[in-house]
């Protein structure tokens, strides 16, 4: 085979090679540098005792919650919940937001309406509302999802809103120029048109709405992460916070990564 | 007028023309509505015959795409109307397809259905639709990529998807604003005689604008230049070779002497501005 003579470019020299360390190299330095730190931290002596839980005792503690719950439930159960507040909360508001957004995208005069309203109420950070949904729907599951609806509402909204408006008037002319009606035109043009819009409104609005939920049961909840972690704060119990911190995280990280799944195959078209 | 009557007069008046724009006029207005606006179309005034292939070139900014877009129901005029078989023009429809400049295909649909989307919308049966278009497509030159999304297509191929996706309703017009502008030389020359081949076959009236003064001599039957905004027709021209035209045409005595007067009209236009 003359393979070697063909392609030699094909093999760079190897003191080049060398210099050319793969991106994963550095995230795993990375990393074990901060574990390593940790680890030092956690150390009798380096702060006051307790304050830094070390890796063992937080592998304990994690056992211990997996076998006993906290605070008399499951901790799968505490997951559920706050799940279950969030994904309810947030598949509303998409219900609710995306056709609400389409249309006052579309619709000049529907705009105008809402426009104003949303820009006055979008600004303000959805936590401040918590004492008001605790006055009016009590420390229930139906103030929690309310609350959520309405943050993931107001992303979603405002979103597909602009995915509507802001829109080729080539595709508007050409959708008229096959003789779509309005009804045809909305949903086989404008909606598929502003799925890329809508879905950055979905990717902020669920990370948001976990965020809040979390929040939420910081003040009024006898479940969820957020009620484990205040909870466990206030009887000093710190390996129990650092991993709900822990996993709030990792579930945060992992509907963000659903979402981004799910946003590759049905827009795949985005940014081509 | 009632459509009966309409269609007495159209019967009654041979060789009446296909399309005709009579003292079209178009001022946009400009943003914060400060001195009148701009004055697109000045009294336009333009007839073309059924099966004529027409092409528009001059300055940019004179109101080419404007005309078209009137035509093609998009703009409303400020004053004067176009009518198409004696009927003024009120809205957009599938009698009179378009092809745009670029990027007007639906990006979350395949070739074939950006195709058939028109048809399918009407309630048309999908056994009848669906050969069509993929014969049309064929026809294109775009057998084996009926289920391409456009981002896998190249320029010139999504633009083939487009006359395809007109020509699909059977359109008696054809309004082509600038469609093979953003494409290389050859991949143009090829469009245009694609083009051609399409009118032999379909016989629609087209309407096509372009800043590509050979390119307009190479398909049309006439050509008109236009003066510089606000826009009038300057003068016109006749390509009397008969179509189909051949790439030798492109160096004929005819070509060439048509391409230097409309070269010299356009420019005229541009030199008194600057
Ligand atoms: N939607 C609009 N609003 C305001 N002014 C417009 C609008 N569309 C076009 N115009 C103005 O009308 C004039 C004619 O525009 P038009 O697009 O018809 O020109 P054109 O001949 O197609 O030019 P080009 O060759 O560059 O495409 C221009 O001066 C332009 O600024
Ligand atoms: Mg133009």
């Amino acid at each position: 085979m003359s393979d070697a003579k063909v392609n030699p470019p094909s093999q760079p020299p190897s003191g080049e090679r060398r210099r050319e360390a793969p991106d994963v190299v550095y995230s795993v330095l990375a990393v074990a540098t901060l574990l390593a730190l940790w680890v030092v931290a956690s150390r009798p002596g380096m702060f006051r005792p307790g304050y830094v839980p070390t890796p063992e005792s937080l592998g304990t503690t994690f056992l211990e919650l997996l076998r006993d719950g906290y605070q008399g439930q499951p901790l799968r159960q505490h997951i559920q919940i706050s799940l279950f507040r969030t994904l309810t909360g947030f598949l509303l508001g998409v219900l609710v937001g995306v056709p609400v957004g389409l249309l006052t995208g579309y619709s000049r005069r529907a705009g105008a309406m809402i426009s104003p309203i949303m820009a006055f109420i979008r600004p303000i950070p959805p936590i401040a509302f918590i004492p008001m949904t605790v006055l009016y729907f009590g420390l229930g599951e139906v103030g929690k999802i309310v609350l959520i609806f309405f943050v993931s509402f107001n992303y979603v909204q405002a979103n597909a809103q602009a995915g509507a408006a802001n829109f080729p008037i080539a595709y508007r002319r050409a959708a008229q120029s096959i003789g779509l009606t309005k009804a045809q035109t909305f949903f086989r043009i404008i909606l598929p048109g502003a799925l890329p819009q809508i879905f950055t409104g979905l990717k902020v609005a669920l990370a948001l709405s976990w965020a809040v939920v979390v929040a939420a049961e910081l003040v009024g909840a006898q479940s969820g992460l957020g009620f484990m972690i205040s909870d466990a704060a206030l009887l000093f119990r710190l390996p129990v916070v650092f991993i709900g911190i822990v996993l709030i995280g990792a579930i945060g990280l992992v509907l963000n990564l659903t979402l981004n799944f799910a946003e590759a195959k049905i827009v795949h078209w985005k940014g081509r | 007028m009632t459509g009966a009557a309409a269609a007495v007069r159209r019967e009654a008046v041979a060789g009446s023309p296909k399309i005709s724009f009579a003292g079209v006029e178009k001022t946009y207005a400009t943003r914060g509505g400060a001195n009148g606006g701009t004055l697109a179309l000045d009294r336009f005034d333009l007839d073309i015959a059924p099966a004529e292939v027409l092409s528009i070139v001059g300055p940019t900014g004179c109101g080419k795409s404007t005309a078209l877009n009137i035509l093609a129901g998009f703009e409303p005029p400020s004053s004067g109307g176009v009518r198409v078989d004696g009927r003024v023009v009120t809205a957009p429809g599938p009698d009179r397809g378009v092809v745009f400049q670029q990027a007007a295909l639906f990006p979350w649909l395949t070739a074939l259905d950006n195709v058939v989307l028109g048809v399918k919308c009407r309630g048309e049966a999908r056994e009848l639709y669906e050969p069509k278009a993929l014969r049309l497509l064929e026809e294109v030159g775009l057998k084996g990529f009926e289920r391409h999304y456009p981002y896998q297509l190249s320029g010139g191929m999504q633009q083939r998807v487009q006359i395809a996706r007109a020509l699909v309703n059977e359109p008696d017009i054809l309004l082509m604003d600038e469609p093979f502008g953003a494409l290389d030389y050859q991949t143009r020359l090829l469009m245009q005689k694609l083009l051609l081949r399409l009118w032999e076959h379909f016989r629609p009236t087209i309407l096509f604008v372009t800043h590509d003064v050979g390119e307009a001599i190479f398909i049309s039957d006439r050509v008109i230049a236009m003066t510089r905004r606000p826009g009038r027709v300057k003068c016109e021209l006749r390509v009397t070779s008969p179509k189909p035209r051949d790439y030798d045409f492109l160096s004929s005595t005819e070509f060439k002497a048509l391409e230097r007067e409309l070269v010299l009209a356009v420019q005229s236009e541009v030199d008194d501005y600057a």
